[in-house]
């Protein structure tokens, strides 16, 4: 396996009025193609705000984000949006579809910026509701849809395009038992059968246990890395 | 085009605040529309004249009479082909609704200073031999059914004088076409031969002597107690205008504040729909979507609202009118009132300047948000 994502002593610091929050206090870390990382820790301990890193949505105080090869840390925001269309894919807690389009539609929203003709955008939009085992309902709005279906519709949006890393906030966080673990699934197919890269920020142990690997961070440092089914280690920056 | 689908399903995201929008967008282009095309009535100024006409009035109003005794003099002016005393009656036809431009003039001078109004010669000639005849418009007769000989009563609105006419003939003015000629000598009887009348029309033989014309004739009455001004037609229709106050900056006023007032109630529907959406402004620019591809959508949706909103009020517009005689409706004033190609092309260009300038800021807004930002709201 060959590194896709390397972290560089990484600190975000936000300002809010006259106040500097120091969020992330120099994290370093390596993400493997292929891996499936789960990053756990209190609220506030800067895990959402390291998955934002990654996913390119944020940028570092300090330090240097290198993904696949490009050192992302570097780009302005308008190569930022670039980069993210072609590699990055998103799963949000909330699933956060676009409530006027169809479930087709919206799997079919990243590919709007590809050079596909409406057709191929189409077929390709259909395979990845397919793979989400949604086909049968590409023409259904998000309002007639299950929270469950809600998120399957997301995962579909986000692995749409090919990308090189699924990110994914909480996936679990809106959904019941049932739907979690099939979420959670789902997650696993991607990664095993699919080979997607998945960085995924949780709260819940059990949707942790799924990945392989776990990052426990607390005030903004990593203080804890677990390998599945391996006795909990200390990080090592 | 790619992102027509998305522009459209969220103009109508929220269908009764897009249906109260559209309908209130329609109605204040319905009355810019109505207002402009006053104003380029006016301005147009097309009177259908032959454009060798002058008119003489009081330099003090319309209202103020000129003796009968200038026609005479005005004629010995040089380059003065002919003239015509007449006098504005007004009145209407049965209903006050239905208003008519009647005037009164000699007879003889209809062929010779108002060869426009296009009477053919027998009805003419009728029109001289009968003390009580009246020269109608085609679309006054179309519109009351009126035939040669038959009798019409229009009722006073100025003068203590109901008119009762005999049509003897119909005019094919191409403007003027609500406008009634009656004989000046029946009006004079009628109202106690006062020996005046509010206007003097000349024909000059040479259009560039006009200026000259005009100087000369005013200079005449200079120092009598009735001085005069005289104008080519158009000017003439545009002091007649004057009269009533500064229309045009009466209507371009009531046009601007209507449009500004579209202009902040579009822009309070606007921010609401911008700020319903953030959460979804920062998915589409978490999954790639530019920041200029964002204000893009946004102006476009925005814009195509009102311009939606404003064909719906111009299209009215133009279907209302064409049912309504504006000229008849208003004696004569508005005959050359019409939505036309160029009103109706800047009421639509206003109607997206307003989308664009009301969708302005939310849309910059909306452009500017960072995803973090946008998403921390829910996630």
């Amino acid at each position: 396996m060959d590194t896709l994502v390397t972290i560089d002593n990484i600190r975000k610091i936000y300002k809010r009025d006259a106040f500097e929050v120091p969020v992330l206090n120099g994290i370093s870390l390596e993400v493997e193609r292929g891996d499936f990382l789960a990053l756990m820790g209190p609220s506030g301990s800067g895990k959402t705000t390291l998955l934002n890193l990654i996913a390119g949505i944020d940028r570092p105080t300090s330090g240097r984000i290198v993904v696949d090869g490009k050192e992302i840390s570097k780009f302005n925001e308008t190569a930022l949006a670039t980069w993210r269309a072609r590699h990055i894919g998103f799963i949000f807690q909330m699933y956060n579809l676009i409530p006027v389009l169809t479930a087709l539609e919206n799997v079919e929203l990243p590919l709007l910026l590809t050079k596909f003709s409406k057709k191929e955008r189409r077929e390709r939009a259909r395979t990845a509701l397919n793979i989400v085992d949604l086909g049968d309902r590409v023409g259904h709005y998000p309002r007639q849809l299950s929270g469950g279906q809600e998120q399957r519709v997301a995962i579909a949006r986000a692995i749409v395009t090919d990308p090189s890393i699924l990110v994914a906030d909480e996936p679990t966080g809106d959904l019941d038992a049932k739907n979690a673990e099939e979420t959670l699934e789902l997650l696993r197919r991607l990664n095993e059968e699919f080979e997607k890269t998945i960085v995924m920020v949780t709260h819940d142990p059990k949707a942790a246990l799924r990945a392989k690997r776990t990052l426990h961070l607390e005030k903004g440092l990593l203080v804890e890395s677990v390998e599945a089914g391996a006795s909990p280690a200390l990080a090592v920056p | 085009m790619k992102y027509a689908h998305l522009i459209f399903r969220n103009i109508f995201r929220n269908k009764l605040r897009a249906l109260m929008t559209l309908l209130l967008l329609a109605a204040i282009f319905f009355l810019v529309a109505t207002l402009l095309a006053i104003n380029s009535a006016f301005e147009r100024n097309d009177t259908g004249g032959t454009g060798d006409r002058l008119v003489t009035q009081s330099a003090f109003s319309l209202a103020n009479m000129l003796p009968f005794a200038y026609e005479e003099k005005i004629r010995h002016v040089s380059g003065v082909v002919d003239t015509a005393k007449t006098q504005w009656i007004g009145g209407y036809y049965k209903d006050t609704r239905n208003n008519v431009a009647l005037m009164a003039i000699d007879p003889n001078k209809v062929e010779s200073v108002f060869p426009d109004y296009k009477v053919p010669p027998a009805e003419l000639a009728a029109f001289m031999a009968d003390r009580t005849g009246a020269i109608v418009s085609e679309a006054l007769a179309t519109r009351w059914g009126w035939k040669i000989g038959d009798r019409i009563t229009i009722k006073r609105q100025i003068f203590p004088f109901d008119p009762q006419l005999t049509v003897r003939a119909i005019h094919h003015h191409p403007v003027q076409k609500s406008a009634i000629w009656l004989q000046m000598p029946y009006f004079q009887e009628s109202i106690g031969n006062f020996g005046r009348s509010d206007m003097i029309w000349l024909k000059v033989a040479k259009t560039d002597d006009m200026p000259r014309i005009s100087q000369e004739i005013d200079a005449l009455f200079k120092n009598s107690n009735d001085p005069t001004e005289t104008y080519t037609e158009k000017e003439f229709t545009r002091q007649f205008v004057s009269m009533m106050g500064n229309v045009k900056v009466l209507f371009m006023s009531v046009s601007i504040s209507s449009i500004a007032m579209i202009v902040l109630l579009a822009a309070i529907t606007m921010s609401m729909s911008a700020r319903e959406r953030v959460t979804e402004v920062a998915v589409l620019k978490a999954i790639g979507f530019q920041p200029r591809l964002i204000l893009t959508l946004m102006l476009t949706e925005f814009a195509s609202l009102t311009l939606l909103g404003g064909l719906i009020g111009i299209g009215g517009a133009v279907l209302f009118y064409r049912s309504v005689d504006a000229g008849a409706a208003t004696q004569g004033l508005l005959e050359n009132f019409r939505i036309d190609p160029q009103t109706t092309a800047i009421c639509v260009v206003l109607a997206a300047l307003v989308g664009i300038i009301a969708g302005g800021l939310p849309s910059i807004r909306a452009s500017r948000l960072t995803v973090v930002d946008g998403l921390r709201r829910v996630v």
